[in-house]
């Protein structure tokens, strides 16, 4: 991960120190029929290429709830897990190509995304008879999930400035990379002859098989685009709604590790509050006087 | 143009979001691990046998410690055909020592226990949804419940006579009348005795008892016979065994048989700790040998004198034995074999994180395999755990 986001860094640089050179064509090279007179028909449409990176925030949406622990004497509501949503920090990394037209965009927004969520489960047993016969346990676990995803994007420019703020609706697919799971079993232990607190090691796992190849969403949101020279500086944010399960529902119970300490994972979906920013380039070059300002 | 770049996107979009996950029940069915848990501190559960009922659930007979006795009282628990409980029953502490085989009889789960006062046999009787628990007493004089296994319409129980010191292999009908039996000695001294009590207290080890009958021949018990951990053939007739294939006083013996034909069976032994698989076995009933003869597949990755059940099944096509047993690691090893040439095929280990140890295991409506165990929550509660595994998990059965 740190490997992609100097990469990107590089890119960034490289692409701002050395982005659109000064041609001696003109627009009618590219296309005959443009003028990059006021009134002309070049700067109606454009294709941006571009990288972005930035962080997210992942809740989850519970579609049927499942462990493997069945209690036969409290309900089973009290073995459901307690989901921290947006409470832990992803990352993601995107390359983005637009073609813009008269203020719509249609964008595909391939990326790298790497989700964090967690959940909590809390047990306790007890001796009615004997009160020192007790052992609460707190079951932390951690998911990560890497995911490859392709997004196709409309967005709209709502107003043509330097400062570009657009509203963006779309639909992405993601494909499963990696995914690895981390609980750690803490509790306290008064049958021991005092309290006993205690934290275990985490039991850390490749838990790939335990999460869905595929699965798909909507997104949305906001952004805006501002232009410094010819390229564009841009700050993206977008909320991505789970559509269809992100663990796998026939895996569910297939690590051992797992299920024999009574872990297995809800059907859920996974929704992802992401922060972008990045700089996009132009491809279809003007005069060097052109100014990514003067797109419409 | 717009139209037909729109029918690709639709057309890809479909597409795309065919190939994705969404809740199935029937994943729920075909494979999962359930831990059946209570939240009492002192509750000690132990599962002894278990039965896929016709809905698809999970019908498990268990034993339970009882405060104010030295046996085991009887549990009996109802889990859906997802794993999940539905309901337990305590059975009264005035019959105790419950023992395999929970045996479908008459539209009926049954399975023997005993009266702790009178220590006389008791036959009980449940329905699938453990709507009702009946219980009577068996004809005859028998006591201490050992094993049984069904014969048919009839029930094979091996019992321990305390007053005559006797094995006793008695022919059980469905309606709880003794109609064959025959009692073998264990030997004189009451030191060939105090294993016996131990096991049924629970204070010593656990013996492998067994009783059966060979398809359409003779019946055999494993139990204590002549000083000696042995497997006897008898015709229920002569007063003599008609066979006997001895251990090493209760250091060596079999821990497990499964008749196959009329000599050939599938066993395990344990000689001094140490574990042999026989998934292909030749045996003469008519006559006397030893078990430490045998030979046999070593596996020392199981416990010392580990508990052994072993079952006929039917796997993608394939006739095979499974045996289950458990390893020195604490979990539960399934060892799979060639019916038809005691071929080892492949192997699976259930459980992990916390010790578990193996009960019973099944055959499944739907082809798979159903394990029933004891797990330790947090390494320290005993508690009656589930397995379902799917047959296209069984990788390397062919």
């Amino acid at each position: 991960m740190k490997k992609l986001y100097s990469l990107s860094l590089l890119l960034l640089m490289a692409a701002l120190a050395f982005g659109q050179p000064p041609k001696k064509k003109t627009p009618q090279a590219y296309n005959s029929r443009a003028t990059n007179a006021p009134g002309g028909n070049f700067l109606d449409k454009q294709w941006w290429l571009g990288l972005k990176a930035g962080v997210n925030l992942s809740d989850v949406s519970v579609e049927k709830r499942y462990s493997a622990l069945s209690p036969g004497n409290y309900p089973a509501s009290q073995t459901d897990k307690a989901y921290d949503n947006f409470n832990a920090i992803g990352s993601q990394v995107t390359l983005e190509v637009s073609f813009y037209y008269k203020g719509f965009s249609f964008s595909l927004q391939p990326a790298y995304r790497h989700s964090l969520f967690t959940y909590s489960n809390n047990y306790e047993w007890s001796d009615p008879e004997n009160a020192s016969n007790r052992l609460e346990l707190t079951y932390d676990n951690e998911q990560k999930v890497d995911h490859a995803e392709i997004p196709l994007i409309f967005k709209y420019d709502i107003i043509g400035n330097r400062l570009r703020p657009y509203v963006q609706v779309g639909v992405y697919y993601g494909f499963l990379i990696n995914a690895n799971k981390s609980v750690e079993v803490s509790g306290i232990d008064y049958a021991s002859g005092g309290t006993n607190k205690f934290i275990n090691d985490p039991v850390i796992i490749g838990a790939k098989d335990l999460f869905a190849q595929n699965h798909w969403g909507l997104l949305g949101g906001i952004g805006a685009n501002y232009n410094l020279g010819n390229v564009r500086l841009n700050l993206d944010i977008q909320y991505r709604k789970g559509m269809s399960l992100i663990n796998s529902t026939e895996n569910r119970f297939g690590s051992d590790r797992l299920s024999g300490i009574g872990e297995a994972m809800d059907d859920i979906k996974l929704n992802n509050l992401a922060f972008s920013f990045g700089c996009l380039f132009p491809m279809r070059y003007l005069a060097s006087g052109f100014k990514t300002l003067d797109q419409r | 143009m717009i139209k037909q770049l729109f029918s690709v996107l639709l057309a890809g979009f479909l597409l795309v979001t065919s190939c994705v996950e969404e809740t199935n029940p029937e994943f729920d069915q075909k494979s999962f691990t359930k831990i059946y848990d209570n939240n009492l501190f002192t509750t000690n559960y132990f599962p002894i046998d278990m039965v896929q009922t016709p809905d698809g659930g999970y019908l498990i007979l268990g034993g339970r410690r009882l405060a104010e006795s030295n046996f085991t009282g009887i549990y009996l628990m109802k889990a859906d055909k997802d794993g999940n409980f539905v309901k337990e029953i305590e059975v009264d502490d005035s019959y105790v020592n419950p023992i395999a085989q929970l045996a479908f009889i008459n539209d009926t789960y049954n399975f023997f226990c005993m009266d702790p006062l009178t220590l006389q046999v008791q036959r009980v009787q449940t329905d699938a949804n453990l709507e009702g628990v009946n219980i009577s007493a068996v004809g005859g004089d028998l006591y201490y419940p050992c094993a049984s296994r069904v014969d048919g319409n009839n029930y094979v129980l091996l019992t321990y006579d305390h007053l005559t010191k006797q094995s006793v292999i008695a022919v059980v009908t469905a309606s709880g009348a003794v109609s064959q039996s025959k009692a073998f000695t264990i030997g004189a001294g009451d030191k060939v005795e105090e294993p016996i009590i131990n096991h049924f207290i629970r204070t010593g080890r656990q013996y492998p008892f067994e009783a059966g009958r060979i398809p359409g021949g003779l019946y055999y018990f494993n139990g204590f016979y002549n000083y000696t951990f042995s497997l006897v053939f008898t015709d229920l007739n002569q007063n003599d065994p008609r066979g006997v294939v001895q251990g090493i006083q209760d250091d060596g013996g079999f821990s497990a048989l499964l008749p196959l034909s009329i000599t050939k069976f599938a066993g395990a032994r344990f000689n001094f700790g140490d574990n042999y698989l026989l998934p292909n076995v030749i045996l003469n009933p008519t006559g006397t040998s030893s078990s430490v003869d045998l030979g046999g597949n070593t596996l020392p990755e199981l416990e010392p004198n580990a508990k052994v059940k072993i079952i006929r099944a039917t796997i993608n096509t394939k006739n095979v034995l499974v045996y289950g047993s458990n390893t020195r690691s604490k979990q539960i090893g399934l060892y799979f074999y060639d019916e038809a040439t005691g071929t080892f095929l492949t192997s699976k280990y259930l459980g992990f994180s916390n010790p578990f140890e193996i009960a019973q295991v099944i055959t499944t409506e739907d082809g798979g395999l159903a394990v029933c165990g004891t797990t330790y929550i947090a390494g320290r509660f005993p508690r009656i755990c589930l397995i379902k595994i799917d047959a296209s998990d069984l990788t390397g059965i062919q």
